[in-house]
């Protein structure tokens, strides 16, 4: 386009305003450049992440935004004619864009699950294979065929999400598999920028906001948090219900099957915290509070070393030397030393929360 | 010929004691812990090595890992594993494979899923962990009821279950495999790579499927008369010189002189540094096409001793051979061959041709080169006890751009058809004699100087 063809363009005003906005982009991008310079090599998202968290988010949001556009054109176009459900397919593919300019998605919980997630699947991926035996099926299948039904079905369900959430990654859209309040929340999200492009376009209509309502909430109540993979994981590792004993073996043997979902459930589990708080000390590069966890768990030394070198070797950011130099301080801690430690964790999950949220508006 | 998958090499053992100085060790970790500059009674001299047995017996467990530790001018690609006994450290070396400096950028693995329709994987005892792909819906498998199952209940493969068998006994991936999905009429290639646990051992197999196209599909062919003639018009000097800065580049960020690289990073530079040689050896072969392809193409033909040339290229092979734990029996250093041909040609032709031998042996084996006259021809003969070339594909392989084993890294499939061009080029010929299973000979023929007064 020449500039000659664009009137708004050609003004004095629009030039100056155009002008301020570029010198207001460049103060942004400085502060932003600024950040991230002084971000520390552990705490920056590599470029796979970036790619793997951005994949997850636009996938998972396409996902909701279609489901709600295909639903909410059939009723308008029961109701309103075709002209009603022409306006749904104004924007389309571009809800991602829109939340994340208006700040939304930089939510807290939502981008920490995300974040763990790509961090748990890049992790997994890399964990070394080390079967216990090459002539006896995989630690997952064995569980599938145990004679304990609640174990059999519990570890199918579980084959079966971990196989739908990898056939999808790659898929510009996905199923939403997110925990029930993430859903809920950034499905009104969604449903609030389509009804935005749908009044810009088309004006006001009550119809078209019945619609889209109507979509949203058939949707929500489609959403099953007990069909994710993490919940399934958690109800094997309580249907499993591992013995002290058992506890260690099931742990390394999870990680050499590359089953990092239920390695978390079974920590979880033996612990007695969420999912969340187990998944969140399992994925820290430090590792100081999966020691603490493991010793909480009366783990001995060699046990905690399996896991320790298992979880480096998948996971660059370790540091493999600083765990082999305080592998005996680790096997010293007294199991119930660690639980004290660890008490924090068994809190409610929104407790938690909270406490969060206090300790980062005090740091400002 | 080699097998594609890691071969069974014997493990080579060594103890260590506590302040990791070598105890014992077995001649394949004596000799690579010599050539660090160790020996036994010293501390283990090759760093990957004495890092996994340090940081075994720090951690007081078994470790095992896979390392690339330089050989001379090749790496060696190990399965170690550590394990501490006592104040001492075991430790067992597997795999001794030498990693071919023109490792392919994109690995089997990847290049089997890339177009595929569908994907799985299986652990070791080749059930099903993982079905998936756009093709699952189409062709009406249920992904979730595979789970758990045989390999062998997706795919219905032509020959029973025996290429499944083979793969399995011989940890070899699965290369175009014909098949059905079963409880349908799909048809379907296969193909698969082997995963590895951390002792280099069969792990599973991951791999994809296609759906069979009716057509043939069509390959791209090489122009017929070979590259343009502008190619050495300066084009080759213009490629060489960017590959090279390319490749001393990549070469200097794997090494990181100047501190810590990203392991990742350090890679990618190992993989276009690797790739980079790949073109420049590419770049070589093309100009020698064009060479012989030209109207006219002359050698400068001389009495040569063939026996003596055929020594020489076993020497310059030696290093590889020995990496690949390969023996060469030369010709003997009394005997003489008298032949007409171009010495540098000649070389060139028998290099290709033992270094093929040693590509495809199998450790512990041997590539026998053997020099005579008959019929009033000079030859050399090199034979391998490789896995041979079928007989189909013996006329193959003379071709352009046609590989003896396609799978395999490294080649461009331009050494065995410039080989024969160059000796037909001669007067001679080359030509091979092989059954599958039995090892393949190569035999460069070339006009005998002295006829029949001398034999091998």
């Amino acid at each position: 386009m020449s500039i000659d063809s664009d009137p708004d363009r050609g003004g004095l005003a629009a030039r100056l305003a155009a002008a301020r906005r570029a010198d207001g982009r460049a103060r942004a991008r400085l502060s932003a450049g600024i950040d991230d310079f002084f971000l520390g090599e552990q705490d920056r998202l590599d470029d796979r992440m970036r790619l793997l968290v951005t994949q997850m988010l636009d996938g998972i949001v396409r996902g909701i935004e279609t489901d709600i556009r295909g639903h909410a054109t059939r009723l308008l176009s029961g109701h309103a004619g075709k002209s009603g459900a022409a306006v749904m397919s104004i924007g389309q593919g571009r809800v991602t864009d829109r939340l994340a300019r208006a700040g939304l998605l930089r939510d807290r919980p939502l981008m920490d699950e995300l974040i763990a997630r790509a961090r748990g699947d890049v992790i997994a991926q890399a964990l070394p294979i080390d079967p216990a035996d090459a002539h006896v099926p995989s630690l997952l299948i064995r569980l599938a065929e145990s004679g304990d039904s609640v174990v059999a079905a519990a570890a199918r369900a579980m084959l079966a999400a971990e196989t739908q959430r990898r056939a999808a990654a790659g898929d510009v859209m996905r199923p939403s598999d997110l925990p029930a309040d993430l859903h809920h929340r950034l499905l009104w999200w969604i449903a609030a920028a389509i009804r935005e492009t749908a009044l810009a376009a088309a004006g006001d209509d009550p119809a078209t906001d019945r619609a889209i309502v109507d979509a949203a909430q058939r949707s929500l109540s489609a959403h099953d948090e007990g069909d994710r993979a993490e919940s399934i994981g958690m109800r094997l590792a309580l249907a499993i219900d591992a013995r002290a004993d058992e506890l260690g073996p099931l742990l390394v043997e999870s990680l050499r099957d590359r089953r990092l979902i239920l390695f978390i459930a079974c920590i979880a589990h033996a612990l007695q915290v969420d999912y969340d708080g187990a998944r969140a000390l399992v994925l820290e590069p430090e590792g100081d509070r999966l020691w603490l966890a493991l010793r909480a768990c009366d783990l001995d030394r060699a046990t905690v070393a399996r896991i320790g070198l298992s979880l480096a070797d998948a996971d660059p950011r370790r540091d493999l030397d600083r765990f082999a130099d305080e592998i005996d301080l680790i096997a010293a801690i007294p199991a119930d030393v660690a639980r004290t430690a660890l008490a924090p964790l068994t809190l409610h999950h929104d407790l938690r929360l909270a406490i969060d949220a206090l300790a980062r508006t005090d740091e400002r | 010929m080699k097998a594609d998958g890691i071969p069974d090499i014997p493990v080579s053992h060594a103890r260590l004691d506590g302040a990791l100085c070598l105890v014992s060790a077995d001649p394949a970790i004596d000799a690579l812990n010599a050539a660090a500059g160790g020996a036994i009674g010293s501390p283990l001299a090759v760093p990957p090595l004495a890092t996994i047995a340090r940081l075994a017996t720090r951690l007081g467990i078994l470790v095992s890992r896979r390392v690339l530790v330089a050989d001379g001018e090749a790496d060696l690609d190990l399965w170690v594993r550590a394990q501490p006994d006592g104040s001492d450290v075991r430790i067992a070396v597997s795999g001794w494979r030498e990693v071919h400096p023109v490792a392919p950028v994109i690995a089997i693995d990847d290049r089997a899923l890339l177009d595929a329709d569908l994907r799985w994987e299986t652990d070791a005892s080749l059930r099903l962990t993982f079905v998936g792909g756009e093709a699952t819906g189409r062709w009406g498998i249920d992904a979730s009821g595979l789970l758990g199952q045989p390999l062998t209940a997706l795919f219905e493969f032509a020959d029973d279950a025996l290429p499944i068998l083979d793969a399995l006994a011989r940890h070899r991936p699965l290369e175009e495999q014909r098949a059905t999905v079963r409880g349908t009429t799909q048809a379907v290639v296969v193909e698969a790579a082997v995963r590895r646990d951390t002792h280099g051992g069969f792990a599973g197999m991951t791999g994809g499927a296609r759906a069979v196209v009716d057509e043939p599909v069509a390959v791209a062919e090489p122009s017929a008369t070979g590259p343009g003639a502008d190619f050495t018009n300066g084009l080759d000097k213009a490629l060489r010189a960017p590959l090279a800065r390319i490749i001393a580049n990549a070469d200097t960020i794997n090494a990181a002189p100047d501190g810590p690289v990203g392991e990742g990073y350090a890679g990618y530079a190992a993989d276009i540094a690797h790739a980079g040689r790949h073109l420049l050896g590419l770049v070589d072969d093309m100009v020698d096409l064009q060479a012989i392809e030209r109207d006219g193409f002359a050698l400068d033909v001389e009495p040569i001793d063939l026996a003596d040339v055929a020594r020489r290229a076993a020497g310059l092979l030696a290093v590889r051979a020995s990496n690949a734990e390969v023996a060469l029996a030369k010709p003997l250093a009394s005997l003489t061959i008298p032949a007409r041909g171009d010495f540098r040609r000649v070389l060139q032709i028998l290099v290709n041709l033992i270094g093929n031998a040693i590509r495809y042996s199998p450790a512990g084996s041997v590539v026998a080169i053997t020099a005579g006259v008959a019929d009033g021809h000079a030859f050399a003969t090199i034979g391998d006890q490789g896995k041979g070339v079928a007989f189909d594909d013996q006329a193959r392989i003379f071709e352009k751009f046609e590989r003896i084993d396609p799978t395999e890294p490294g080649g461009n499939g331009l050494g065995l058809y410039i080989a024969r061009r160059l000796a037909r080029a001669m007067a001679g010929d080359l030509t091979v004699e092989s059954a599958p299973a039995e090892g393949a000979r190569f035999t460069l023929a070339l006009p005998a100087d002295t006829p029949r007064d001398k034999d091998q």
